[in-house]
């Protein structure tokens, strides 16, 4: 015991005596650190960026869309009954029809076309719909006598952006005008985008607009989806004799991590960068350890063993390394924490994750190991120093 | 008295040799006998490069010797590791080299310090007591916070001394001690490492070609061109 706390004391002293040499041996380290965690970190930012923006478009993971097509248009009861057959079926709790179409709306500067977005309530967690102010639908938004709307942020500028506490209303125009009750605000997806809506399929109905084109989604756990794929296709087929349906994912990882090369290669240059930071911390520890034979031989002479010597060597390494991979990580934080990196690595996301637990440790084990490398060649050279000559060096 | 005086270091017929780089055989040491006891204050003269140095690494276990017989405490040299002989070596053995080899960078107070770092869990842990009182044996006490470079030689000298003498070693290895002091320092430097080593009756060793060092030695050596043959004080030079 006392062995092991004498050489922690004995690395601990050197690191405090050769401070300003070491402290510009591990600036490196602590850079390549930095670099590494960096990267790690941004690159998770990144992918949870773009999960999040491709999980709006296709649906979360994982997501099946189901399709019937033929030489007529089927009965959309029956489809309707399939629908729910198939759900209740298989347990599914989250689902949403999704229809396209256009309405006018009447804003203070006049009648505007709108797209539309015919949806269930289903939709807004299956596409993490953001909000920007009020709330999704719910369950009695389909009662409502006027129906309830969620608009873009185009829309909402143009309505005059009322205030949604007191449930400010826009009128539907066209042959069944209606009256429609601005119940919450998404972000347009790209800018300048043409003022759109949700509206819930009740809501819909109730004023009379038509989805020009129409789907089923159902979101299942990713373990079940290709089971659940070929189970509901062959339940649709089944059910439409004639028509080709089947069920298809249609969410971002359908068809495996699109992200994964991205991160290969990303990793790969973080990898590189702990290299160069090795080789210039190996290098400068290579220097040191042949500055010190003197000394090295002199601790041999009041007798420091040769393992002693090696740990001794090896301590100091990782010990500084460690110090380095803390403030190398602390600054990892810092940079991608900052609210500007965020906004531009991940432009969707409205809230941002924390930084992640184990981009931090890889880049603190990344510097250890760094220590116990850069610092194992000159501890086997220390080691293999001549008592007799190192004394007269 | 005999009965106090434990052997230290025994050799026997030891001889130490080199292979050159055009791969012949330099005889460095040949045949030497010499036992070291407890309490002993040996002087071994000789000229440059007859193998002075090379006779004092083999009586600190810092080298072994080509054939021959070398006994540490009762124990035959070759049969220890590296390690072992480390360990006894650093609980034993106190080195003063010529030109002090005093560790830069760090005060008087942590070279003593070093030697116990490597010591057992009592001393380790009151490292600093024992070094103090070892600086304030060599009246340095109040220099321990002081760097080497701010020393003068004869100080430097002293804080070695302490850091040979902080583990209580019993056989002082001294390496040409005054060689690169003036005579005044040297004789002060040799009067304490003497009185140091008397008080705690460890063997004394000390390699030089001072006189003044010699004439503070009971016994006295010649080692010439690898043999090592008795001296009396007269023939070193010493006026009785």
């Amino acid at each position: 015991m006392t062995g092991v706390i004498s050489t922690l004391v004995e690395a601990w002293q050197e690191l405090r005596i050769n401070k300003v040499r070491i402290l510009l041996a591990l600036m490196g380290v602590a850079l390549s650190v930095a670099a590494l965690t960096s990267v790690v970190g941004v690159g998770n930012l990144a992918r949870e960026g773009y999960k999040v923006q491709s999980e709006r478009n296709g649906g979360r993971v994982a997501t099946l869309a189901l399709s019937i097509n033929g030489p007529t248009p089927p009965d959309p009861a029956k489809i309707e009954k399939v629908y729910q057959g198939i759900q209740q079926r298989y347990g599914i709790t989250t689902s949403t029809h999704m229809g396209q179409t256009q309405a006018g709306f009447q804003f203070p500067r006049g009648v505007t076309p709108v797209s539309m977005t015919i949806v269930d309530i289903g939709y807004g967690t299956i596409h993490r719909v953001p909000l920007l102010q009020g709330s999704w639908f719910a369950a009695d938004d389909g009662q409502r006598l006027a129906p309830a709307v969620v608009v873009s942020e185009a829309f909402y500028n143009q309505a005059g952006r009322p205030n949604l506490t007191t449930h400010p209303t826009v009128t539907i125009s066209g042959d069944q005008p209606a009256t429609a009750v601005i119940i919450g605000v998404v972000p347009d997806v790209y800018p300048d985008m043409p003022p759109a809506a949700f509206i819930l399929t009740e809501g819909a109905a109730m004023t009379g607009m038509q989805p020009q084109m129409s789907e089923f989604k159902l979101w299942v756990g990713e373990e079940q989806a290709d089971a659940l794929t070929a189970a509901i296709t062959a339940d649709l087929q089944g059910q439409f004799p004639g028509y080709y349906a089947q069920a298809n994912r249609v969410d971002y990882a359908a068809w495996g991590d699109p992200l994964a090369p991205v991160q290969l290669v990303v990793g790969g240059v973080a990898g590189l960068v702990l290299l160069l930071g090795a080789v210039g911390m190996l290098n400068i520890s290579m220097v040191t350890v042949r500055y010190r034979v003197r000394e090295i031989g002199i601790r041999r002479s009041f007798g420091a063993t040769s393992g002693r010597i090696f740990v001794g060597v090896m301590m100091e390494s990782v010990v500084a390394t460690a110090v380095a991979g803390i403030a190398g990580v602390m600054l990892a934080v810092a940079v991608v924490k900052h609210p500007w990196i965020e906004s531009k690595v991940a432009p969707g996301l409205t809230e941002y994750p924390a930084f992640p637990i184990d981009a931090a440790l890889l880049g603190f084990g990344a510097a250890v190991l760094v220590g116990a490398l850069a610092g194992a060649i000159p501890a086997l050279v220390a080691v293999r120093v001549k008592v007799i000559d190192a004394i007269r060096f | 008295m005999d009965q106090l005086k434990e052997t230290l270091v025994s050799l026997r017929s030891v001889t130490r040799s080199v292979t050159l780089p055009d791969e012949q055989q330099l005889h460095i040491l040949k045949g030497i006998d010499l036992e070291v006891h407890s309490g002993d204050h040996t002087a071994i003269v000789g000229r440059s490069g007859c193998g002075k140095s090379t006779l004092l690494n083999l009586l600190g276990l810092l080298d072994v010797p080509t054939s021959g017989e070398l006994e540490f405490l009762g124990q035959p040299a070759d049969r220890l590791g590296n390690n072992a002989r480390a360990r006894l070596r650093g609980s034993t053995v106190g080195f003063v080299f010529q030109q002090f080899n005093l560790l830069p960078g760090r005060t008087a107070l942590d070279n003593v310090i070093t030697p116990l770092f490597y010591a057992n869990g009592r001393e380790f842990w009151r490292r600093r007591e024992l070094a103090m009182d070892m600086l304030d044996r060599v009246g340095l006490a109040a220099r321990a916070n002081t760097m080497p470079n701010m020393l003068s030689g004869g100080e430097q000298q002293r804080v070695a001394i302490a850091r040979a003498l902080v583990r209580r070693p019993r056989l002082i290895l001294a390496d040409e001690p005054t060689g690169a002091l003036d005579v005044e320092t040297g004789q002060s430097v040799m009067a304490l490492l003497d009185t140091v080593a008397t008080e705690t009756a460890a063997a004394l060793v000390t390699i030089t070609h001072d006189t003044n060092v010699v004439a503070l030695a009971r016994a006295c050596y010649r080692l010439d061109a690898g043999v090592l043959s008795p001296l009396t004080l007269a023939e070193a030079g010493v006026s009785a």
